[in-house]
């Protein structure tokens, strides 16, 4: 308080003046003893987590001597304790998949140096496994290319966002916009139950009788397309399509919609010209999750394709199904050794960059949409 | 009523939250569920899925190794050599006596194969093993001359767990050569190889191939269908189809030991195969759902929908039948694979084998451990001949 009437003092000496006065006032104001449990409740879960690190023995000593630390702090200084706890939770969170993150491209990192190219003289790591098209594990030269499970995952997610995005949509404006009540009570509950299958069980429909017979149909060699993958994989993100989609359309407003057919304006065209345009965030919201879930959907696609990396001919022949980079960890990690090993975790990383973009991708859109609308923003 | 919408799309946001989070989630399980026994994938009985390490130590006393006695036998590796050796040391390690009839000896409800060829000694059955090289029997149920312990893990995890000393005996399905890579001159130096029996591996083709009259195929004729020279059954005497090729995983013990004794090298390339699977169980099925089907596995997943054929290899056809001249159950039957216990060549044990591991070793080179351990586990007993040369690689018995 003081430093504010000092005159000559700059803007960041000013903050900086403020935060160490109100830690002070902090300090003085709060009991000394809730101090000391906060303070040794903290020092004591970074011991465990240096303990952790380096994978101690005695890492169980400092964590009870935390776990013992919250429990009496709970009971004698709640408000500050719980203060400290969730600070503590969310420090850990971000900690923990930090930590995971690191993790994977460590792990992923000696097969990206095996597959470095000189490019004008200078050595690119990591380069061929884009360039090149061949994976061979075990006749040399041996290649760990991610471009067959890449234009896999291409594939799938393509065609599974062709059967999601248009059925989910349609469905959620249906069951939002036209469909009596009591229809969309009964069936939006229905659809969400859906998703909460487990993708075993469609890959398990997928490869008992929807492989076989496609094999038959088509007269293919042996089981296993991209094609039947992807609807699979498609039904399976219907559900969460639907459910997200209808939740968007369903918190248009209504005075926007009776705006419109003040105006004399038919159902379908306030749907299609008021309704769905006002709801496009939330849309291509519920869509993009779609496809997040069909690149990262593994056990229906491990289970109904060929596990063999390569690329189709000619490369849009969904008829032959081969490997996407989720399949490849799955039906590779029990045998993989060495280099082969760390390939895999190159998938993960693939993913792991993928998944980020989507995610990303669907926030911005969604931010610039209730820019648009003119939201709260 | 901004407010409103604005309320729901939190909702949105949150629930797209979980369910991305969620995508990547099912991508990290992917290293978790899915195939639980993979592994070698050849071993074929119950007690391969049960617990990773099964300690079927019967004495504690003495595994401590200390004064009470000799120190406890450990080995570990490979999934397809444990049946064999864990049931090994399991009925070790119980010492039943020589009245039991079911594990050991004989009494009026009958007696072990092999009885009569041990001389049908009037001593306990690790007491009698263990009394050949030396050791003193106790004479106590579930008290051997010292205990046993078989660990599960992998037929690399083996070798190098005998190779660092962490264990007196590596279970291997692969020549450690390979799974050290390692020369063939320095394994010899290092290390003393027992093979224990062998695991059969016949090449299958699906019903309707069978039935069209394919029921032989020379072994050239399989490596050029594995290396896509020949993509056509019609070429070897099939109708006129194409051949749907099914290998297993990439680096598996199984593919590798197929490269190597199929297409004569273990990284010889496998062009033409269409399917590969991580598992015996998932090649039956997809061999037994797919027509023009071949594919290679252990020998106790083929079935009525899944046909063993007839493999002739320079003139001598191995026939799938037990009764035929030769068959492929035979040692000499190249895709049948040697498994092996490695032991290593240490200072103090020149030899390569001490006391303790040719006392168990030498369990297995009998008529009894053949017929207990490595027959009745769907696996083949090595041939007479095979047992001697392994027997010379044992020190001599007391």
């Amino acid at each position: 308080m003081a430093s504010v009437t000092e005159p000559d003092s700059t803007e960041s000496r000013h903050a900086i003046q403020r935060r160490l006065d109100r830690a002070r006032d902090f300090v003085e104001d709060t009991e000394p003893e809730a101090l000391a449990v906060v303070v040794v409740g903290s020092v004591s879960l970074l011991a465990a987590f240096l303990g952790f690190l380096l994978s101690s023995s005695l890492t169980i000593l400092p964590f009870s001597v935390f776990l013992a630390t919250s429990g009496y702090g709970w009971v004698r200084h709640q408000e500050l304790t719980a203060r400290a706890l969730t600070l503590t939770m969310t420090a850990s969170t971000i900690l923990i998949l930090g930590l995971i993150t690191v993790f994977i491209f460590v792990e992923a990192w000696p097969t990206v140096t095996y597959e470095s190219t000189t490019v004008f003289g200078v050595s690119v790591p990591g380069l061929r496994l884009f360039l090149e098209t061949k994976w061979d594990a075990a006749s040399p030269p041996i290649r760990y290319s991610m471009v067959p499970m890449i234009h896999g995952t291409v594939m799938v997610t393509l065609i599974a966002t062709a059967v999601a995005g248009p059925l989910g949509v349609a469905a959620a404006l249906f069951l939002s916009e036209i469909a009596p009540v009591p229809v969309r009570e009964l069936v939006k509950p229905g659809v969400e139950i859906l998703a909460g299958i487990p993708s075993i069980v469609y890959g398990f429909i997928g490869f008992t009788i929807l492989s076989p017979w496609a094999s038959d149909q088509f007269d293919l060699v042996g089981q296993g397309t991209y094609l039947f993958v992807g609807i699979v994989v498609g039904l399976m993100a219907l559900p969460t399509v639907v459910s997200v989609a209808e939740d968007a359309l369903n918190s248009v407003p209504e005075s926007m919609k009776s705006g419109s057919l003040a105006l004399g304006t038919t159902d379908w065209q306030t749907m299609t010209s008021i309704t769905l345009p006002a709801a496009f965030s939330g849309v291509s919201a519920a869509v993009l999750l779609g496809v997040g879930r069909a690149i990262g959907e593994t056990m229906a696609a491990t289970v109904m394709l060929r596990n063999n990396p390569r690329i189709p001919e000619p490369l849009y022949n969904v008829f032959y199904g081969y490997e996407t980079l989720t399949s490849l960890i799955a039906a590779n990690y029990g045998e993989a050794t060495g280099l082969q090993m760390n390939a895999l975790f190159v998938a993960g990383v693939i993913l792991f960059v993928t998944v980020l973009f989507i995610s990303i991708g669907s926030q911005m859109i969604e931010a610039r949409m209730k820019r648009k609308l003119g939201g709260s923003e | 009523m901004t407010q409103d919408s604005e309320r729901l799309a939190d909702r949105v946001s949150r629930r797209q939250f979980l369910v991305t989070s969620g995508a990547v989630g099912a991508v990290g399980l992917a290293g978790c569920s899915g195939q639980s026994n993979s592994g070698e994938g050849e071993a074929t009985e119950a007690d391969t899925e049960e617990a990773v390490e099964e300690t079927t130590e019967a004495t504690p006393q003495e595994s401590s190794g200390g004064d009470s006695g000799p120190s406890m036998l450990t080995a570990e590796g490979s999934s397809t050599v444990y049946p064999i050796a864990n049931k090994g040391s399991s009925y070790w390690n119980s010492n039943a006596p020589s009245s039991d009839g079911e594990y050991w000896g004989s009494n009026d409800e009958g007696q072990v194969p092999g009885w009569s060829d041990l001389g049908e000694p009037d001593m306990r059955l690790a007491d009698y093993f263990a009394s050949l090289y030396g050791f003193e029997p106790t004479g106590q149920q579930a008290t051997p001359p010292f205990a046993t312990s078989i660990a599960l893990s992998h037929s690399g995890t083996g070798c190098k767990s005998v190779r660092d000393g962490l264990v007196d005996i590596g279970n291997s399905s692969g020549p450690i050569t390979a799974e050290l890579g390692i020369s063939e001159s320095k394994a010899k130096e290092n290390y003393v190889d027992h093979v224990v029996g062998r695991d059969g591996q016949p090449v299958v083709v699906s019903k309707d191939i069978w039935d069209a009259g394919v029921q032989e195929l020379t072994g050239e004729e399989v490596k050029k269908i594995y290396q896509d020279e020949i993509t056509n059954w019609s070429e070897v005497g099939g109708p006129d189809q194409e051949i749907y090729v099914v290998g297993r995983a990439e680096g598996s013990g199984t593919d590798t030991a197929f490269r190597l004794n199929m297409l004569g090298d273990a990284e010889a390339s496998m062009e033409g195969v269409d399917t590969r699977k991580g598992q015996n169980q998932q090649v039956a099925t997809v061999v037994q759902q797919n027509e023009g089907a071949i594919a290679y596995m252990a020998l106790a997943f083929t079935g009525p929908q899944v046909k063993p054929i007839a493999i002739n290899f320079d003139g001598t056809t191995y026939e799938p039948d037990k009764d035929a001249e030769h068959t492929i159950f035979d040692s000499d039957y190249p895709l049948n694979r040697d498994l092996h216990q490695y032991t290593t060549i240490t200072e103090d044990t020149p030899s390569g084998t001490d006391k303790r591991e040719a006392a168990f070793i030498n369990m297995f080179l009998t008529t009894f451990g053949q017929k207990v351990f490595v027959e009745d586990n769907n696996y083949i007993p090595l041939p007479t001949k095979d047992i001697e040369a392994q027997k010379e690689k044992l020190p001599s018995q007391a």
